[in-house]
């Protein structure tokens, strides 16, 4: 039933035989799966999609599993939506929103990731799993793996909502606060992984972990009628999931599922943490080094990388694809977290409102044009967040319990 | 003898100094390169540094305060 290969490295093309391996020999690049297209196409037909759960495995021929999977089974298929009083307010025609905010259970795009990678290192043989987050990721490592009743090891930087970290301590998992940013998390994680011999999903289940995000795509396609959009517009942390989203259509395209993708793939980051919309404007695809800005002064977290390990796959994508890459203020974000609640009653998180803000500055720019299909990729669920909208959203209108004070204060009778 | 898998980001004015070959020699710790970009504005090494547990660490600590920035390879982490 397995399409899958083995593993090749992005950098040098090396081929390596399926296993908890996540960089090449030679050259240290990343390892990605590979699979047998031919024979995911026999049984990857419209028809025979259509017909399977709608969950993440609904595409399963092109995920890293061999056997059945029993993880995640609720986790993606989230609504699609076109946007008809958002596409007003921004000046489109044609806009889409696919909505990670509630994936199950831990409403974001993680949701995804996570019971691949957990999958996969049960087939494996781990018993624990462990992970490096800015928070959404933590959510998601507990939730999951204490459904796949694994020991798990949490690792977030201190300084995180208090949604994110209650919404770990809840599942019951050792979670560990590190001083300092996520990078300084990384850092850590890394030395850990090589002394113990746990699944990380993020570092040495990279490989698997990063093909759950294809899942996005796959929707995004299928909920579109088999088509891949024109403009798709993604918020980068690490960097997992632009260029999987992007795969994700060039996979559809060889199955003969969708025709021939011209989508431009826009990348979305906080100003306060924008190492890859850097380099896309200055051309490079090398990431420049760079420390974000203090917590204190920045509204979005679950972005907040200033080492993205897939970055340089991100530029290359936005390049392939002739995208562009920008970035949003604190302003700009908790604006379009407003926007997006007021138009479609979607509340999203900061990365959301990230997202959102830099679509509208794209098409403020022309550079996503207004009569084209355009999505929006929102991952991540504003109730995790409240801490970005809390003084700005005013407050309830206090009364008495009675008709005469309900007009008076609140009918301005 | 330890190793340690690392990516060296090198900002623009360290583009032209042999950062790594004195770190090299200062420290005894011999740099097996596997891959290197150059642009205009950022230079990037991907190398395995091999040495003395103690060399190593101050060697590394050489590099991140004459500005070039180190990131672990082996354990590297995406999200
Ligand atoms: C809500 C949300 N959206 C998007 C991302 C982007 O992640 P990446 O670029 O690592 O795939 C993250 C990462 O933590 C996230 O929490
Ligand atoms: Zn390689």
């Amino acid at each position: 039933m397995s399409c899958v290969r083995g593993l090749r490295c992005k950098e040098c093309g090396r081929d390596y035989p399926i296993a908890a391996v996540y960089v090449c020999e030679f050259c240290f690049g990343p390892l990605e799966v590979q699979y047998n297209y031919e024979q995911a196409a026999q049984s990857m037909t419209r028809d025979a999609i259509a017909a399977r759960p709608r969950n993440l495995w609904r595409y399963r021929e092109l995920l890293p599993l061999d056997g059945e999977p029993t993880d995640g089974l609720q986790s993606g298929f989230t609504p699609f939506i076109r946007a008809h009083n958002l596409a007003r307010e921004l000046g489109v025609r044609d806009l889409y929103i696919k909505n990670d905010g509630v994936n199950f259970p831990t409403l974001s795009y993680k949701d995804r990731v996570v019971p691949v990678a957990i999958a996969k290192a049960k087939e494996l043989g781990f018993d624990t799993v462990g992970c490096a987050s800015t928070g959404n990721l933590a959510n998601a490592v507990a939730a999951h793996g204490a459904r796949a009743g694994l020991r798990r090891y949490i690792f977030i930087p201190t300084g995180l909502e208090a949604g994110k970290v209650m919404g770990t301590l809840v599942y019951q998992p050792t979670l560990v606060a590190v001083e300092g940013n996520y990078d300084d998390v990384n850092r850590l994680c890394s030395e850990i992984t090589n002394k113990y011999h746990w699944a990380f999903v993020n570092v040495n289940m990279r490989p698997y972990y990063t093909e759950g995000a294809k899942t996005y795509g796959f929707e995004v396609g299928e909920q579109l009628g088999w088509r891949a959009p024109d403009n798709l517009v993604c918020p980068v942390a690490g960097g997992t999931i632009l260029p999987k989203i992007w795969k994700s259509f060039h996979e559809l395209e060889r199955l003969g599922l969708i025709p021939s993708v011209r989508t431009r793939m826009f990348a979305a980051q906080a100003a306060t943490c924008a190492p890859v919309v850097t380099a896309v404007h200055r051309g490079s695809d090398i990431i420049p080094p760079m420390k974000p800005a203090p917590l204190a002064e920045s509204v979005d977290t679950s972005l907040r990388i200033g080492n993205p390990a897939d970055g340089p796959y991100v530029v290359q994508a936005v390049r392939q694809s002739d995208g562009w890459a920008e970035m949003a203020t604190n302003e700009e974000i908790i604006a379009a977290m407003q926007l997006l609640a007021r138009t479609e009653g979607i509340w999203t998180e900061t990365a959301g409102g990230t997202t959102l803000a830099v679509a509208k500055k794209l098409i403020e720019q022309g550079r996503i044009r207004r009569d084209e299909t355009t999505v929006i990729c929102i991952t991540g669920n504003g109730l995790k967040t409240l801490e970005a909208v809390r003084e700005r959203l005013g407050k309830p209108i206090p009364i008495a319990a009675t008709l005469a004070a309900f007009e008076e204060r609140v009918l301005g009778a | 003898m330890p190793t340690r898998k690392v990516l060296l980001k090198y900002p623009e004015h360290l583009i032209k100094e042999p950062v790594l070959f004195q770190m090299a020699k200062q420290f005894d710790v011999m740099p097996n390169i596997r891959r290197a970009r150059v642009t205009e504005t950022v230079g990037e090494i991907v190398a395995e540094l091999e040495g003395a547990a103690d060399n190593l660490a101050a060697g590394i600590r050489y590099l991140e305060e004459r500005g070039v920035q180190v990131q672990p390879l082996e354990g590297d982490v995406v999200e």
